[in-house]
C-alpha cells in the first residue's frame, strides 16, 4: 500500500497507458492475425508438413546452427580482445564490427557479391580454386554470419567487460592457470550476456532475408530458408506461408522468454 | 618466509621497496594511499611484473630480473586477499573455499574445507550464495579460500577496509588468532594506524614508493620517528626549522623557521627539548594539534615555553571536536579543541588568538643525521634489510 502512496501521480501516467494500449493493439493485431488465420485453416497440419515447409525449416535450422558455430568460434576471442585490450586500432575495429547492424541487409548481399561473386574482388581467384560461393548453401551461411555476428560480439564484449579482473587475479593466486581461469571464472560470469547475445544472433540469422536473396538466391532445398519460402508461398500457397509464419512466431517468443530468464541471472551487483 | 626487493615504474614515481617476513610473522606495509603498497603485493603475487628485482616465496625464487627467473602467478603458491574479497558469485561458499583444491581428491577436499569452515566459524554456510553473507562472513570465506591451498605466504590488501569500525575490531582479533595458528608469513597492507598496531609484528612505512623506516609497531607508530614518518602517523604540525641556540642548563634549545616570515612579522621561534642537534642543523619540529592550547590573550605568568600570536584562518569540524587553523608569522598552525571551547571562546576566522604549548610537546626529526641518529639512518637502500 505504502508504495502507491509515496509518489504523487504524474500526468504522464494516463498518457503512458493510452500509448501502451495503442502500441499493444498495433503489435498484437498482426500477431493475432497470423494465429487466427492459421488456426482457421482446415489443413494446417498438412501445410506444416508440406515438402516446401519441411525443406525450408530444415535448411534454416542447419544453416543457422552452422552460422552460430562460426559466430561463436570467431566472435568469442574477438569479443575478449575488444573487452580487454587497449591496443591502437581496436577502437576502429569496435565500430566496424557493428556496421552490419545498421547496414541494410540487401546492401550486405550486394557487398558480398562484389567480394565473393563471379565478378567480385576475390571471386575469380576462388573460381580458379574451384570454389563457387554465390547461390549455394554456403552463401546462406555467409549471409547469416555477416548480419548476425555483431549481435553476439557486442553482447559477449559487454559480458567480458563486466567480469572484474580481480576475480581472475584471485583465481590465479589459488593455483589455477590462466586458461583454466578463463573456463572456471570468466566464462561462467560472462555467460548470461554471452547466451543472451547468442539468442539474439540466432534470431537474426533465422530471420535473415535481404542478404540471402541477393547473395544466395531462392533455390528450394539449397538456399530457400524459411523467410524466403514464406515469400514464395504467399504467391501460390497462403496456407504454407501462414504455417511457417506461425512457426517462426513461436520461435521468436521462445527467444524472448529465454532472454528474460537469462536477464535475471546477472551476477554483477549481487556480490 | 618471503623476502625480496622490486623496482616498478608507477605513474608518478618509481616504486623501490624491499621486504622480509619470516614464518608466522605479520609484516605491515603502512603508508598513505598510492604509496605503492598494493603494487608491492601484486608484484609478490606475480600479478604485475617489476622492472627489476628479486622475489622469494617460501624459500623459492619466483622472480629475478637479472637471472630472468619468472614463475607465473598460479605457480607461486601465494594467498591473496583483496579489499573487496572478490568471492566468486557463481559459486557457493563451499565452492569458493574448494576452488583452489581442484587437483586434490574429493575426500581430501572435503576434509580441508571442513577444517577451514570450523576454524573460521562458517558452519552450515557451505551451501549459501556469497551475496547472502554479511561483510564479516564474506571476509572469513575469502580468508578460508586463501588459506585452503596452504600458501607459502599470505598477502592481505586492506582486508578490513570495507567493514564498519566495530566489526573491523572484532574480526581483527579473530584473524590475529587464526594467523597465530598458522606458520605462514603474512604481509598486510594498510593505511590504518590502529590496524597496523593491532596486527603487525613489524611495521614498514612506505611513502611515494620508498621505504622510510622499518621496526616494531610501537616504535614506528606510537612515537613519531623520522620526519616523513612523523607526518605520516598523523602529526598535524611539522615545521622546517634550524637550531639557533642551545641551553644545556635548561635542557632546551631554540629553533627558528628556515623560511623568511611575511614582511613586518617576526620569525617564528620555538623552544624545544635539548637534543644532539648542533647549532645550525636543519631539522623538522613536530607538534600534535591536540597538544596545543588556544588562549584569548598572552599567558603572562605560565610555565608553557611556547606562546605564538596568530590569527584564525579556518575552523573545520573534526569529530568529536574542531580543528582551528591559526596563522602565526605566515605559518599555518593546526590546533584541536572541543566544540564547547569553540562556542565559549566564540572562535571564528579573523579572531586573534595565542597558541600555547610546552617545550616537551615538541619532538624533533633530523634532516641531516644528528650525532646519535647516524646508525639507524638512511633507510630504504635495501641492502641493510636484505642483509
Amino acid at each position: 500500500m505504502l508504495r502507491n502512496l509515496t509518489r504523487t501521480a504524474s500526468p504522464w501516467v494516463p498518457a503512458g497507458w493510452a500509448a501502451t494500449v495503442v502500441y499493444l493493439v498495433f503489435i498484437g493485431l498482426p500477431v493475432l492475425g497470423i494465429l487466427v488465420r492459421a488456426a482457421q485453416q482446415s489443413d494446417f497440419a498438412a501445410s506444416l508438413t508440406s515438402s516446401l515447409t519441411v525443406q525450408a525449416l530444415q535448411l534454416s535450422l542447419v544453416t543457422s546452427t552452422i552460422s552460430m558455430g562460426v559466430v561463436v568460434v570467431l566472435g568469442t576471442p574477438l569479443a575478449l580482445l575488444l573487452a580487454r585490450s587497449n591496443a591502437t586500432g581496436l577502437k576502429a575495429v569496435d565500430v566496424l564490427v557493428e556496421l552490419p547492424i545498421v547496414l541494410p541487409p540487401v546492401v550486405a548481399g550486394v557487398a558480398m557479391l562484389m567480394a565473393f561473386g563471379r565478378q567480385g574482388l576475390i571471386g575469380p581467384a576462388l573460381t580458379g580454386l574451384g570454389i563457387n560461393l554465390p547461390f549455394t548453401t554456403v552463401a546462406v551461411v555467409f549471409a547469416q554470419v555477416f548480419v548476425a555476428a555483431p549481435f553476439y560480439i557486442r553482447a559477449a564484449k559487454l559480458g567480458f567487460q563486466s567480469v572484474g579482473r580481480e576475480y581472475e587475479d584471485i583465481s590465479q593466486t589459488l593455483g589455477v592457470s590462466p586458461w583454466a581461469t578463463f573456463w572456471r571464472v570468466t566464462m561462467p560470469l560472462a555467460a548470461p550476456s554471452i547466451l543472451g547475445g547468442l539468442a539474439l544472433a540466432w534470431a537474426r540469422a533465422i530471420s535473415e532475408f535481404g542478404a540471402t536473396i541477393m547473395f544466395a538466391g531462392n533455390l528450394t532445398g539449397r538456399t530457400q530458408t524459411m523467410p524466403l519460402a514464406i515469400l514464395t508461398a504467399m504467391e501460390t500457397d497462403t496456407g504454407s506461408a501462414l504455417a511457417m509464419s506461425a512457426l517462426l512466431l513461436a520461435g521468436s517468443l521462445a527467444v524472448l522468454i529465454a532472454l528474460g530468464i537469462l536477464g535475471r541471472r546477472r551476477w554483477e551487483g549481487r556480490s | 618466509m618471503t623476502a625480496g626487493w622490486v623496482r616498478c615504474e608507477l605513474t608518478n614515481f618509481t616504486l623501490e621497496t624491499e621486504w622480509e617476513a619470516g614464518p608466522g610473522e605479520v609484516l605491515v606495509l603502512y603508508g598513505p594511499s598510492g604509496a605503492g603498497k598494493t603494487t608491492t603485493l601484486r608484484a609478490i603475487a606475480g600479478l604485475v611484473r617489476p622492472r627489476e628485482g628479486h622475489i622469494e616465496v617460501g624459500g623459492r625464487e619466483v622472480y629475478d630480473g637479472g637471472a630472468k627467473v619468472w614463475v607465473a602467478p598460479h605457480q607461486r603458491n601465494v594467498g591473496y586477499l583483496t579489499q573487496q574479497y572478490n568471492l566468486f558469485p557463481h559459486l557457493t561458499v563451499g565452492g569458493n573455499i574448494r576452488y583452489g583444491l581442484s587437483r586434490q581428491a574429493a575426500p581430501e577436499q572435503r576434509a580441508r574445507v571442513e577444517s577451514l569452515v570450523g576454524a573460521l566459524q562458517l558452519e552450515g554456510m557451505e551451501g549459501r550464495r556469497t551475496w547472502e553473507l554479511s561483510g564479516g562472513q564474506q571476509q572469513r570465506v575469502a580468508l578460508a579460500r586463501a588459506l585452503a591451498t596452504n600458501p607459502a605466504a599470505l598477502l592481505l590488501d586492506e582486508p578490513f577496509s570495507s567493514l564498519d569500525a566495530e566489526l573491523r575490531r572484532a574480526i581483527r582479533g579473530e584473524i590475529r588468532a587464526i594467523l597465530a595458528q598458522t606458520n605462514i608469513p603474512v604481509i598486510l597492507v594498510t593505511h590504518d594506524r590502529e590496524e597496523a598496531l593491532a596486527l603487525g609484528d613489524t611495521v614498514q612505512v612506505i611513502d611515494e614508493g620508498k621505504t622510510l623506516d622499518r621496526g616494531e609497531p610501537l616504535r614506528m607508530l606510537g612515537q613519531p620517528g623520522q620526519g616523513r614518518v612523523a607526518r605520516l602517523v598523523g602529526v598535524e604540525n611539522v615545521l622546517p626549522m634550524r637550531v639557533e641556540d642551545r641551553y644545556p642548563q635548561d635542557g632546551t634549545m631554540v629553533c627558528a623557521m628556515r623560511d623568511e616570515p611575511p614582511p613586518g612579522q617576526p620569525r617564528l621561534r620555538l623552544e624545544v627539548p635539548l637534543s644532539d642537534f648542533e647549532i645550525g642543523s636543519r631539522l623538522r619540529v613536530g607538534i600534535r594539534a591536540s597538544d596545543v592550547i588556544l588562549a584569548g590573550e598572552q599567558l603572562v605568568s605560565s610555565s608553557a615555553r611556547n606562546q605564538l600570536a596568530g590569527r584564525v584562518t579556518g575552523v573545520e569540524m573534526r569529530p568529536p571536536g574542531y580543528e582551528v587553523t591559526l596563522e602565526c608569522s605566515g605559518v599555518p598552525f593546526r590546533c584541536h579543541i572541543t566544540g564547547r571551547s569553540l562556542t565559549e571562546m566564540a572562535i571564528r576566522p579573523g579572531l586573534e588568538l595565542w597558541a600555547v604549548f610546552k617545550a616537551s610537546s615538541c619532538f624533533m626529526v633530523g634532516e641531516e643525521p644528528a650525532v646519535g641518529d647516524r646508525e639507524r639512518d638512511s633507510p630504504g637502500t635495501g641492502d641493510q634489510i636484505l642483509g
